[in-house]
């Protein structure tokens, strides 16, 4: 599993909206959620796409006049807990 | 699924705090309500003169205070506005109707729904029902525009009244109304209440629960996060109030604690609020903690709320365990016609510009 993933937000509901529609004719894999809790406290919507395509997906709003706010990379956080950490560490070591 | 179980805990907090506070003096199956409390303190204010629901709720101001302060620590504490702020004060006006003929906030409807109160199954059904009529409009265009940043003056503005509000609460001026019966002088004691809506406040913020959201994400983009919140509320006020309340804990329609059996307006009063509350991106709750964090948008929605509740006690709007009045009948009919008006109205602007926008190329 990747440590990371990009989201594109944007200013409006429709605007994620619009960008689903546009996207859906597209190749490209893209799924609405809720914007991640580290960049926003709004509670709209976010797109979960591919940072590989950045260029291309920017580029495709540009051409269709999709408003975006941003484009965002979501870097996991790292397991917290120290109880997890700890069983992870011990299972480590018997390998 | 780890975040969902986040959500799910976050919402189980305000489930518990909700049957805490109803143990603690609030009305019945009203912990929390936050359609009631913002009528109690329209009417403590003098704006109603109905003399049973006349309180400052020290759990609003709370909720002001911890979404303020998680806002500030979380760097989240901006000054936001600007879009289509008397639309948002209309559509204000209209939701605290259909709440206060079904009596009770969507917040309230899950309370109520955990205390074994039947009648709002029609809520619930209508709120959703509303929710996806609303999301019809969203996919049509509707939108009220994008914010933009405001002065820093105008983020102030709503913590500021709050500050107010408690200083009344506490100083009690013969200019502010206090009930000496009805739900109005059900209460909780003044620093408990207020300390466990900091409480929530905070959690609310960090955890950005709207009972609006969470159906609106799973119909709309069939993502549950937001659900397993709400789901928290009801199950953990479902467990606290067979700890605390179990002698109010009955399963029926009849003899419920500020409700009354006429579906038909319990569904349709929800389905009012349930449209307004998309249109207008979030629930009475979510646009609380909004306010609280500097978005005006949501401060003018706040008012409007006010206002609302305000008319709905000097028009005879307000439903009483009796049941639904004729004002608030036809309140809800108007308020549904002119929403909806008000919905196609927008996206007819909106595809209007962007037709317009497609000439120009």
């Amino acid at each position: 599993m990747d440590d990371f993933y990009c989201v594109v937000t944007f200013h409006t509901t429709q605007g994620a909206l619009a960008f689903e529609n546009v996207f859906k004719e597209t190749s490209f894999s893209i799924k609405l959620m809720p914007v991640p809790r580290q960049i926003s406290s709004s509670c709209g919507l976010s797109a979960r796409v591919s940072c590989k395509e950045k260029e291309n997906i920017l580029k495709i709003c540009k051409d269709n006049e999709l408003e975006i706010d941003d484009f965002h990379k979501i870097v996991k956080k790292k397991e917290k807990s120290w109880f997890l950490n700890h069983i992870k560490k011990t299972t480590q070591d018997n390998e | 699924m780890k975040e969902n179980k986040k959500i799910f805990i976050y919402g189980g907090i305000i489930g518990l705090i909700g049957a805490i506070l109803m143990k603690l003096g609030n009305p019945g199956n009203m912990g929390i309500c936050v359609a009631c409390f913002y009528r109690d303190i329209a009417g403590a204010l003098g704006l109603h003169r109905a003399e049973v629901v006349q309180y400052i709720r020290p759990e609003i101001i709370g909720f002001i205070f911890g979404g303020l302060l998680a806002a500030i620590i979380g760097g989240e504490f901006k000054s936001r506005g600007g879009s289509s702020p008397i639309i948002r004060f209309v559509l204000a006006v209209f939701l605290m109707f259909g709440a206060l003929v079904f009596l009770g906030c969507p917040l309230r409807m899950i309370l109520r729904l955990a205390n074994g109160d039947l009648n709002a199954i029609f809520g619930l059904l209508g709120y959703i029902l509303g929710i996806y009529i609303g999301i019809q409009f969203l996919k049509k265009g509707y939108s009220l525009g994008r914010s933009t940043e405001q002065t820093k003056t105008s983020a102030y503005i709503i913590p500021i009244f709050s500050i107010i509000l408690l200083l009344f609460l506490i100083l009690k001026p013969e200019f502010i109304f206090f009930s000496t019966e009805g739900p109005g002088s059900m209460t909780a004691p003044i620093f408990i209440a207020l300390i466990l809506g900091i409480v929530a406040g905070f959690i609310l913020q960090r955890s950005r629960i709207c009972t609006a959201g969470g159906f609106r994400d799973a119909m709309l983009i069939k993502d549950y996060h937001f659900l397993w919140g709400l789901l928290g509320i009801f199950i953990f006020n479902l467990i606290g109030n067979l700890i605390f309340n179990f002698d109010t804990f009955h399963i029926s329609f009849e003899n419920q604690p500020v409700a009354h059996t006429n579906q038909l307006w319990n569904f349709l009063g929800m389905v009012l609020t349930g449209i307004c509350s998309i249109l207008l991106g979030g629930c009475p709750l979510r646009q609380t903690i909004l306010a609280s964090e500097g978005d005006s948008d949501a401060g003018i929605t706040v008012l409007g709320l006010i206002v609302g509740a305000a008319f709905a006690h000097n028009f005879q709007i307000a439903s009483s365990p009796e049941g639904a009045t004729l004002n608030g009948k036809i309140a809800v009919i108007i308020g549904l016609i002119l929403v909806i008006l008000i919905g196609n109205s927008v996206v007819k602007n909106a595809q209007k510009d962007r037709k317009e926008k497609e000439e120009v190329f």
